[in-house]
């Protein structure tokens, strides 16, 4: 009996660091995922008007769930030394225009859809990746989301749909600019991208 | 044996259909090729050296001691990354990270983590060419059709369409399955035919879906995948899209797995091409917005959409 008690208290005390561990990320990630689909969502938002305060209520969102100077730095990776600072806030706000401008309406699809939150994985010590699944009616797509912790909040740096990784995509993308042309190259691509929409 | 069906067996091994097989083959064999093998590593990855890191530290210094919060330094958030972070998006990642000093010391260990995959494209004038041809027939054919199609066609006979399709190709996810070692998949591929094709009335309903029996795709590429093979290089075919040579051939072996290929004697008949066009628009009706997307977000869609191949190939591969 007493040794029944002590692997049992013993099993107790290994389990505690795990359980306070998981949760965490994955709850951060949906509780702000799940406000964008409410602001998607909210009734009282349709039509023109509702469109544009949609738009910046997702912003806000966004802003909440994404950590988008830590997504910037990943995407361009060592070639990120290479821009001076006023140029990487101007790439970081561009950047983040293009996604906004790219998904937003992809989101808006998505409304009516179930999403499910899995489970996390750990990356390292710091980064956790938060696996998720969009049911539709003919498939299931798997996206992952991979936060990183800054100061005590879980932030997204990547998200991962069906196995393709969002910042390594734009790296590819970018490293072609950066191959052969000065960062400020780049800023005018995206600037050119930006002002188009 | 009645004389039609020797018919057909002599027809089905015609030599054009013979030709394209040879054609993919040697694309196959140049998979192997040296010349041909994956690009990997950004030359800028290399020069990530001590020197490097040690150029990173300064300015966290310089601000670090300010008892101030994250907020108020934005000198420093917008500060040099670390090599630790640089490399951190670029797949796996096995360095410890030092929680304390965000922008802190980096170790040599640290910057020299995996690349993401990458893929050779000694071709890209060609594939530029085939891709823009694509994005054409997508924008003035295939959309517009699917588009008609999915407003006249009500979306549960279109569901009931893709089922039929997906239920029929039972071959090539049962083989494929079974070649990659996963008995249990094939047996379950198995046990949905079967089922979806009496319960499900010929496989128009997804029964097995319904009692929770999901399906495990497979296709000859990815075994060639799992058996070591590389993706070569990086081919668009038109109309048929992004490839590879595995890729292609694994296409080529699947198409003899699909019973829809043998509705007719010909190799290219009107049937069989009428079958795999309405698939395609069918498919695509549930998808219009995709492709449109991917390129909208993209700032080079071409080098976005090769990229999101090989990620997408190379993650079923490994799974």
């Amino acid at each position: 009996m007493k040794k029944w008690v002590a692997s049992a208290t013993l099993l107790i005390f290994l389990m505690l660091p795990f359980l306070a561990f998981a949760g965490v990320p994955l709850d951060t990630v949906k509780t702000n995922v799940n406000s964008v689909l409410d602001v998607m969502r909210d009734p009282k938002l349709k039509g023109e008007a509702g469109k544009k305060v949609k738009e910046q209520r997702i912003v806000v969102a966004a802003e909440k769930l994404f950590d988008f100077v830590e997504l910037s730095k990943k995407t361009l990776g060592l070639n990120w030394n290479k821009l001076i600072p006023e140029q990487r806030k101007e790439f970081v706000e561009l950047y983040k225009t293009i996604l906004k401008d790219a998904y937003v309406d992809k989101i808006t699809a998505y409304t009516n859809e179930q999403v499910n939150f899995t489970k996390e994985v750990p990356i390292s010590e710091n980064m956790v990746e938060v696996q998720s699944s969009v049911v539709t009616k003919t498939a299931e797509t798997p996206i992952f989301y991979r936060v990183i912790k800054k100061d005590s909040d879980w932030k997204v740096f990547d998200v991962v749909i069906e196995g393709v990784s969002l910042i390594s995509n734009y790296r590819t993308q970018f490293r072609e600019i950066l191959g052969n042309n000065p960062p400020e190259k780049l800023l005018e691509t995206l600037r050119n991208k930006v002002g188009k929409k | 044996m009645n004389p039609m069906g020797q018919k057909r067996y002599r027809k089905r091994i015609c030599f054009p259909r013979l030709s394209i097989y040879l054609i993919l083959l040697l694309f196959f064999f140049l998979c192997f090729s040296p010349a041909y093998a994956a690009v990997t590593g950004d030359p800028d990855q290399g020069k990530s050296t001590v020197s490097d890191a040690q150029k990173v530290e300064k300015p966290a210094d310089e601000t670090g001691g300010a008892a101030v919060t994250a907020k108020e330094k934005p000198s420093d958030e917008y500060g040099d990354v670390t090599a630790e972070t640089a490399t951190s998006g670029e797949g796996p990642v096995t360095a410890k990270e030092k929680p304390s000093d965000e922008y802190g010391d980096v170790t040599a260990e640290t910057a020299t983590s995996g690349e993401g995959p990458s893929i050779a494209d000694p071709i890209e004038p060609w594939n530029r060419a085939m891709y823009h041809f694509n994005d054409k027939f997508y924008f003035w054919l295939l959309k517009p059709v699917a588009q008609g199609y999915k407003y006249v066609i009500p979306e549960e006979i279109r569901g009931m369409f893709s089922s039929f399709y997906e239920n029929i190709k039972m071959p090539i996810r049962f083989v494929n399955n079974l070649l990659q070692g996963k008995l249990a998949y094939a047996g379950i591929e198995l046990v949905r035919f079967m089922m979806n094709s009496t319960a499900g009335v010929l496989g128009f309903y997804d029964f097995a879906k319904a009692v929770e029996i999901p399906g495990h795709d497979a296709d000859f590429g990815q075994t060639l995948g799992k058996y070591g093979v590389g993706f070569g290089f990086y081919i668009v075919w038109p109309i048929l899209g992004p490839s590879s040579p595995r890729d292609s051939v694994g296409w080529a072996a699947d198409c003899m797995l699909k019973p829809t290929n043998y509705v007719s004697s010909e190799w290219i008949s009107p049937e069989g091409v009428g079958l795999y066009a309405h698939e395609k628009v069918n498919y695509y009706s549930f998808h219009i917005g995709d492709y449109e997307t991917l390129k909208g977000a993209a700032i080079d869609p071409y080098i976005a959409m090769r990229d999101a191949y090989i990620q997408y190939r190379k993650k079923l591969i490994e799974q």
